[in-house]
């Protein structure tokens, strides 16, 4: 049927022409500075992956900035996921006067645009001391991930029967052993699953970092991939292409390793 | 909320106490640090620029930016993305998703498409930025085609109009995704009976396939509409909005007045108008689809 081979050879097509930037970005990362001659390579000739990330490395401070990233997306993402549950719990769990007022109050903050967030914080963060300091930015990463972790972890916590609170309570259990002992371990997955997200959004912040930090003490790794394309004519091309090879390599495996969630949260979202 | 709490008002003080000291940290950490400066950022839009003694300036922040053309421009390119990350993603996501449902191997090829939603926008940034150099590899691919080059990113409108195309290749996967669970969803007696009134091809998917996938089409159309007005990653790396301020939109400029043009007041009025139309957005599309499903 000519239908049918016209439908293959269309996707062939899209798929071949979705994979050029990928290939492109492999390529001219790999190849060897020294052996750049100033245009762009559609085949590789020689193999210095290593030299440009190392030559990212000490030109935009990439180490400190990746182990900067991941501290922050780690303890920001774990922190967020704790206290975004105790209040999940409250919510869901204990007799509290406005469950609706409180669900608003904690996750109206990610409806709307960073931009609204960013001077004022730069402000205040100024006036505190808190302008280019990991403090500052664990800070804010932990509040921006406080309002998504919280409607994740209300939606599943939902589900857990009232009987099994009153059970509990009638047995005299204080309020944090019920969530200890019940809440948290029927929570596990949800908890997981908006941790892995928090972890995926402090990783590729860039605003955030740009804003509120400057020297490569403090800063983030988008802002130094950011910084490292500022000098795109002096590092050469193949450095900054290895640069944003290492950078997108933990979430795209994170995102091919949890696919199914990723792809359950984006129908759950709105 | 349905499991709200059925004995409000006997709820002993003590017990109040204990569930409040549960949600304090959420609640905040969340007012410090995103509601008061969202409130903060309203007020400042009603200043002027000046850094301290600040005066009332009632809506001038605003009435300037309507007159200040790289604004205008801005609100242009806003408009054109919102248009250009509802419309590919869309299209694209819904053909391939019903191409590749229908083959094999398909799998494999959704792999490729779905790939670059996994990569943040500033490295899709760096990768398009040098793609789209005068001396980058598509121009090398076009003259060894014999077709001359061109200076993708120094003219407007066609800087604006590739950054759109580098967001359509990270997130019409998403598009792909979602599609390809709605159509996963569809009866396969639906597409049954339209096989026995003859319908195939075109008219299957038009008829009986499309329809079906109204809902998970408004869930897309929501999601990319959205994410089109808060893009700021992609054109920051790619080009700061440059050159001579032809590619920001307004999260972008947002950004370049508040602080690489230092002025807060200004700055802050763009912030508001961003978010106002954001909501204003959101609002309409779901308002209107809302309706339609009843």
């Amino acid at each position: 049927m000519i239908g049918r081979a016209v439908r293959n050879i269309a996707v062939v097509v899209l798929a071949l022409l979705w994979l050029v930037p990928t290939y492109l970005l492999i390529v001219n990362g790999v190849s060897s500075v020294h052996g750049f001659t100033g245009t762009a390579r559609w085949f590789p000739n020689s193999f210095g992956l290593f030299d440009n990330v190392g030559k990212a490395w000490s030109t935009a401070q990439f180490g400190p900035a990746m182990i900067n990233s991941l501290v922050y997306a780690v303890v920001s993402g774990g922190l967020a996921v704790l206290i975004a549950s105790l209040a999940a719990f409250a919510v869901v769990a204990m007799p509290s006067r406005r469950p609706t007022m409180w669900f608003w109050v904690i996750y109206a903050g990610t409806l709307f645009p960073l931009q609204m967030f960013l001077r004022p914080l730069f402000s205040s963060y100024a006036k505190l001391n808190l302008y280019d300091t990991k403090l500052g930015l664990f800070i804010i990463y932990t509040a921006m991930c406080i309002p998504f972790a919280f409607f994740v972890v209300r939606n599943y916590l939902a589900s857990v029967p009232r009987d099994m609170v009153e059970a509990a309570r009638i047995d005299g259990a204080p309020w944090w052993r019920v969530f200890a002992s019940v809440h948290l371990p029927l929570g596990r997955p949800a908890m997981a699953a908006a941790f892995i997200f928090q972890f995926v959004w402090v990783w590729n912040d860039l605003l955030f970092g740009i804003t509120l930090t400057f020297s490569p003490g403090a800063r983030p790794l988008m802002a130094a991939l950011a910084g490292l394309q500022g000098s795109y004519s002096t590092v050469g091309p193949p450095v900054v292409l290895a640069g944003a090879l290492v950078v997108s390599l933990p979430t795209v495996i994170l995102f091919f390793a949890f696919q199914r969630l990723f792809v359950s949260s984006l129908r759950t979202n709105i | 909320m349905a499991t709200a709490v059925k004995t409000r008002g006997r709820t002993p003080i003590a017990e109040r106490l204990t569930s409040g000291l549960f949600l304090l940290p959420a609640a905040l950490l969340v007012t410090a640090l995103l509601t008061a400066p969202f409130a903060a950022t309203i007020y400042r839009s009603f200043f002027d620029d000046r850094f301290i003694h600040q005066s009332f300036a009632g809506i001038d922040n605003y009435r300037r930016m309507f007159s200040d053309t790289a604004v205008l421009k801005s609100l242009l390119n806003t408009l054109f993305w919102l248009i250009g990350t509802v419309v590919l993603p869309i299209g694209l996501g819904i053909a391939i998703a019903v191409m590749t449902s229908a083959i094999k191997w398909g799998r494999i090829a959704r792999l490729a498409i779905v790939l670059p939603y996994a990569i943040s926008g500033s490295a899709v940034a760096v990768v398009w930025n040098f793609m789209l150099q005068s001396d980058g590899a598509i121009n090398k691919a076009l003259t060894s085609f014999g077709l001359g080059g061109h200076a993708w990113l120094l003219n407007w409108p066609m800087n604006t109009i590739v950054m759109i195309i580098a967001n359509a290749w990270q997130s019409t996967g998403v598009a792909v995704i979602l599609f390809l669970v709605g159509l996963q969803a569809i009866p396969a007696e639906t597409i049954e009976a339209g096989a026995l009134d003859g319908a195939y091809g075109w008219r299957r998917f038009r008829h009986i396939v499309f329809p079906q996938l109204r809902a998970v089409t408004v869930v897309i159309v929501g999601i990319s509409l959205v994410n089109g007005l808060k893009a700021f990653d992609l054109i920051w790396v790619l080009s700061q909005g440059g050159p001579a301020r032809s590619t920001e939109t307004l999260a972008v400029s947002m950004y370049w007045e508040t602080f690489v043009l230092q002025r807060p007041g200004s700055g802050a009025a763009v912030a508001v108008v961003l978010t106002v139309v954001v909501i204003a957005v959101s609002w309409i599309y779901l308002r209107r689809q809302l309706r339609q499903s009843y």
